[in-house]
This record gives structure tokens, C-alpha cells and sequence, in this order.
């Protein structure tokens, strides 16, 4: 047909021409190294979030029978929740007035944050480990500026890059415990995923086949433009 | 005994006419492409989408107060509650793009032309129907953007001769966005999808009536044309697996990828987001209306951007059979029109900037000149067609037609 290939090269030439635009990053950069999904990761995260996080935070979502889930004892469980039954969620010990009170602002629920900020996890690493001493020497962070968190890591402050190295490990456990409490069921979904997935490609190919078995006579017939 | 059954039903009902009008003996053209298989598709999802809302249904709470968290409780504690929101949200993305690549084949194959007029109407009302129920239901997880997108939204009719104030607080049910439109959107939501399955009916016996166009644009001759059963019921069957691979991949393995961020902070009618963006499916539209600097013009561009599909059988005027196929000038045009509607997108997402603001105009330009320059363009290719040479079949069917 006529100028049928042509018009659509342009076309296609026109949409590549649109890729850079589509490529642009999000405003603050973000630390984008890995982060640990493995179970002693997750673990020694949620030891450091319910001793030193649940301070001041909460987990509203998450329930203390979760923690006996992810491979806790049941003594550390119970020495963890005190007097509270063992399906109450995660509260934080200093209650949200006093909070207020010390810090300007109530300190935000943790269980949904890794879904809750653009980056996920990374952006939770980045958070921690942003902390540093800026031009006028004051305390601040590089990727929320405005926070009224403490520099909990200490991080502004180390120099030594051995112990820097050890808090860095300590907040990528922690990112990594607090994905796994925005979605508790990720690894089942994903276990699930390749048996489904697996199964329709071979239902697929099989249908396929029927498909040209059926479809025998007339695809033998002449084409028609 | 088998037999005795259908011949004593067949008294009383016409099952086996039924069948054998729409399915065994429904005549279908051999040489429909997998484009064809979008419509279908549509249906399934459709069906996938109740399935999945009624059962979310059971466990969610349509409370402004408890929203939020029973959308976790369902996340968390019901038994594959994670998989029944994640197939219905992802579900809601997947109708827009078969709907939207339904439309897309009506388009470049010229489906929408006579005698298949009231098969897009039908159709055209079925998309607006689908933009509500989506709108409704994005705002039930009750996070930040559900809210804030539903407060810039209800606040449009505002741009309602004289009566804009009063149509806002009617459709919010309070004068802002709260539990009482929290609870009217949520019974909105679980009502419409039953009047849409209700224009799907209709939607097919037009189909049925005026029967499947096919990417040649011709009427085929009887021997062309093979019974949906079994040819076509397995097709689709193939179209579906083929379908239900790529769904799965979103919802097993990224099924945030539809879910903003902000939309996992519950709502805050203090404290606005940064950055409010529709979903993606509405972006486009979105754009169109940012484009238009006055309120009024650009809900009026906006409603016209949706609403001008309908004029597509009146403003293609020219008599050359099949839509894209044997017409450069309309092919290039539909290709121009989906780069368009892509850009409109990405403008759509973006903060407002001099740039971006510059871009979205020139795209909406585009957008509704591919519309408006359409009678004459589609008629100057008539002519220069008929002149340059069409296949002799194609030829005879067009003069055929004047004589």
C-alpha cells in the first residue's frame, strides 16, 4: 500500500524523539543501593525498630504475633509486648502528647511507610543515612529537610568509616523490616506468581496449538487484502 | 434424554435459536486480526472486576473513619485479601487499556462507521460509564490522593450555569469531599457496574446485528465468513492466555505500579499533596483541561475531548471502505492522534511548568484539529484516491455506491 512503512517510521521516529522527556528522575536523588530482603535482615530491622524505633513510633498494622511469624521466640515476643494480648499491634512507648510535646509534631505511623513515599525502600535508606552538618552547621537532612527526627544513627557525627559502615548495615536492615510490614504477603505473592504465571504459559501454548488445529482449513485459504 | 430436555426447554425458551444465531451459526469474518480480540477481553475483565469487588466488598467499610484501615485488614488478615485488591486494582487499569485499544482498532479501521453508528454510541456510553465507576472507586481506599483527586473533580461542576455551587455540594452529598460522599461513591460504585453490564447486552445485539467489521472494510462476500463457534471462541480463548500473562505479571510481581505513594497516607483534608495527579487512564483529559486557561473552557474542552468520538460517523465523509487501510492520509492521521493523546499524557503528569504548559496546548490543538479537520481531509482523499488508484474490488464497491 502506499506510504503504508513510511508514515509509520515517522510516527516511530516521533515517539523516540519523545523518550528523553519521559526519562527524567525524581526530584531528590536517592540512594539506590540494595536493599537486604533476606529473613536475618528483616529480623535484626524489626529488633532495632521495636527496641529503638518504638520509642516513638507505632506500627498500627503490624501485630505482635506478626514478630512470632518472622521467627522471633515467643520470650522475646512476650518481653516485647509486656501486659499487651499478643494480637495487639506494635505501640510506641512514649504516647503521641509527650511526642508532641518533645518534638513539635506527632511521629508518624511506620507500617505503611515504604509504600508510602516515592522509592520505597530506598527513600527509607536515604532518609536514615541523610543526616549530616550542613554549610552553617546545622543538623539536616538531605532528602527531608524540614524533619524533626534526631540523627538516631548518629550519623552527622561518625567519622570513623568503619562504624559509618556498621550504621549503614543498621539502616539497611531496618528499610528492609519496614518493606516487609508495608506488605507482609510479598514473598507468598511472588511464590504464588511463577505457579500461575507457569501455568497459563503452558495453558497458553496449549490453546495456541488448539487454535491452529482448529483454524487448519482456513488458514490454507488465500488471504484476504 | 438429553434430546427430550433441550426440545421441552426449546418450547419454552429459544435456547437453541439462541445459540445457534450467536454462536454456532453467528456468521464472523475469517480475516479479523488479533485486534479483534479487545472486545472480548473487555468483557472478561469486566466479569474479573465483579467477581473481585464483590468479594472486597464483604470486608470493606465504607466509613471515613475506617476505610483506611479495612483496606489493610483485607491487605493483611483476609485470606488472599492481597490478591483480590491487587486483581481488582490492577484489574481497573487493565479494562482502560483493552477499552482504550478496543477504541483504537474502531478507529483505524473505521468500525465506527455506517452501518455500525449505534454499536460506538452504545460503546461511547460504556466508556463513560467505565471513567465514573473508576473515578467512584478510587476514592474508597480513602489515602491522600483518593481524596484530593476527588475534591479537584467534584470540584469542576462548579463550572455548571448558575447552579455550579449547589451540583458540588449535591455530588459530594457536604461541602467538601467527606464520609457522605465516601458512602454515596462507594454505592455508586457497586450499582454501576451492573447498569454497564446491562449496556454490554445492548452492545451486543447491535453487534449482532450489524455484525463484526473486519480490517478490509468490505462487506465479505458469505463464503468469507466463518461461524464464532468454534473458530472465534478459541481465538479469544488464545487472545485470553496470552492477556492473562501480562496481567499477572503486574499483579504478582508490580502491583504497586498503578498505586501512587501518597495513596498509602490516609486522607488528610488538612494538608494537600505536593503534586496531585489523576490515575493514568485520565491523564490525557487531565492535560486538556490544565491546557484551557479559563475553568469553564477547560471543563467544556475537557467533556468535548470525551465526548467528540460520538461525531466520528458523520465527520469521516469520505466513501473509501476500511478505515486506515487503504487510506494514507486517515493512517497518518490516526497515528498523529495516538501520539497526541501520548503526549497529552506525560503532560498530564507533570507539575505545571511554562513548558510543559506550552506543550499541553500544542497537543490539545492536535488533538481535537485530527477531529475537526477530518470532513475535509477524509473528502480530499477521496478524490485524490479515486484518481491515483484503488484495488479494482475496492474501486467498483465505491462507484458502485455513487450510481
Amino acid at each position: 500500500m502506499i506510504n503504508h512503512r513510511s508514515s509509520k517510521r515517522f510516527c516511530l521516529v516521533l515517539l523516540l524523539g519523545l523518550l528523553p522527556l519521559f526519562a527524567n528522575a525524581s526530584e531528590e536523588k536517592l540512594d539506590e543501593s540494595p536493599i537486604p530482603t533476606d529473613r536475618a535482615s528483616i529480623q535484626r530491622g524489626a529488633e532495632e525498630v521495636v527496641t529503638t524505633c518504638g520509642g516513638c513510633h507505632g506500627l498500627k498494622y503490624v501485630k505482635y504475633s506478626d514478630l512470632l511469624t518472622l521467627g522471633f521466640a515467643k520470650d522475646k515476643v512476650d518481653g516485647w509486648r509486656g501486659p499487651l494480648p499478643l494480637d495487639a499491634a506494635l505501640k510506641p512507648q512514649m504516647s503521641a502528647d509527650d511526642a508532641t510535646a518533645s518534638f513539635g509534631v506527632a511521629p508518624p505511623d511506620l507500617s505503611l511507610m515504604a509504600a508510602a513515599r516515592e522509592g520505597g525502600g530506598h527513600y527509607l535508606y536515604s532518609y536514615l543515612t541523610g543526616y549530616h552538618i550542613n554549610d552553617k552547621g546545622e543538623l539536616t537532612n538531605s532528602v527531608f529537610p524540614v524533619t524533626r527526627m534526631p540523627d538516631v544513627l548518629g550519623l552527622s557525627g561518625i567519622t570513623d568509616p568503619k562504624q559509618r559502615a556498621e550504621m549503614e548495615e543498621k539502616a539497611k536492615d531496618v528499610s528492609a523490616f519496614l518493606i516487609w510490614a508495608a506488605d507482609p504477603h510479598a514473598q507468598e505473592r511472588k511464590h504464588l506468581g511463577y505457579y500461575v504465571l507457569a501455568y497459563v504459559f503452558v495453558m497458553t501454548i496449549l490453546l495456541f496449538l488448539w487454535k491452529k488445529q482448529i483454524w487448519h482449513d482456513i488458514d490454507r485459504q488465500p488471504k484476504i487484502e | 434424554m438429553f434430546n427430550r430436555m433441550i426440545s421441552w426447554i426449546d418450547q419454552r425458551f429459544p435456547l437453541t435459536s439462541f445459540v445457534k444465531h450467536d454462536l454456532t451459526g453467528y456468521p464472523t469474518p475469517r480475516n479479523l486480526s488479533y485486534w479483534w480480540n479487545f472486545g472480548f477481553l473487555a468483557g472478561f475483565v469486566l466479569v474479573l472486576q465483579l467477581a473481585t469487588g464483590i468479594f472486597l466488598a464483604m470486608h470493606y467499610k465504607a466509613d471515613s473513619g475506617m476505610a483506611f484501615d479495612s483496606i489493610q485488614h483485607i491487605m493483611r488478615d483476609v485470606n488472599y485479601g492481597w490478591l483480590l485488591r491487587y486483581l481488582h486494582a490492577t484489574g481497573a487499569s487493565a479494562f482502560f487499556v483493552v477499552v482504550y485499544v478496543h477504541m483504537a482498532r474502531t478507529l483505524y479501521y473505521g468500525s465506527y462507521r455506517k452501518p455500525r453508528e449505534l454499536l460506538w454510541w452504545t460503546g461511547q456510553g460504556l466508556l463513560l460509564l467505565l471513567m465514573a465507576i473508576s473515578f467512584m472507586g478510587y476514592l474508597l481506599p480513602w489515602g491522600q490522593m483518593s481524596y484530593w483527586g476527588a475534591a479537584v473533580i467534584t470540584n469542576l461542576f462548579r463550572a455548571t450555569p448558575f447552579i455550579g455551587d449547589q451540583v458540588v455540594i449535591w455530588l459530594r452529598g457536604d461541602y467538601g469531599v467527606g464520609d457522605a460522599t465516601l458512602t454515596r461513591f462507594f454505592a455508586l460504585h457497586y450499582l454501576f457496574p451492573f447498569i454497564i453490564v446491562g449496556g454490554v447486552v445492548i452492545h451486543l445485539i447491535a453487534l449482532h446485528t450489524v455484525k463484526s467489521s473486519n480490517p478490509s472494510g468490505i462487506n465479505l462476500a458469505d463464503k468469507d465468513n466463518i461461524p464464532f463457534h468454534p473458530y472465534f471462541t478459541i481465538k479469544d480463548m488464545f487472545g485470553l492466555g496470552v492477556y492473562l500473562l501480562v496481567f499477572f505479571v503486574f499483579v504478582f510481581f508490580f502491583p504497586n505500579a498503578f498505586i501512587e505513594a501518597a495513596n498509602n497516607i490516609p486522607a488528610n483534608p488538612m494538608q494537600t499533596p505536593p503534586h496531585i495527579v489523576p490515575e493514568w487512564y485520565f491523564l490525557p483529559f487531565y492535560a486538556i483541561l490544565r491546557s484551557v486557561p479559563d475553568l469553564i473552557g477547560g471543563v467544556v474542552a475537557m467533556g468535548l475531548s470525551v465526548m467528540i468520538f460520538a461525531a466520528m460517523p458523520y465527520m469521516d465523509r469520505s466513501r473509501i471502505p476500511g478505515g486506515a487501510h487503504y487510506r494514507p492520509l486517515y493512517r497518518l492521521q490516526f497515528y498523529i492522534f495516538i501520539i497526541a493523546i501520548f503526549v497529552l499524557g506525560y503532560v498530564g503528569s507533570q507539575p505545571v511548568t511554562d513548558n510543559i504548559v506550552l506543550l499541553g496546548r500544542g497537543a490539545t490543538l492536535v488533538y481535537f484539529a485530527c477531529f475537526l479537520f477530518l470532513p475535509i481531509i477524509s473528502k480530499v482523499e477521496e478524490r485524490m484516491l479515486l484518481k491515483r488508484g484503488l484495488p479494482p474490488a475496492v474501486r467498483a464497491m465505491v462507484e458502485g455506491e455513487k450510481a
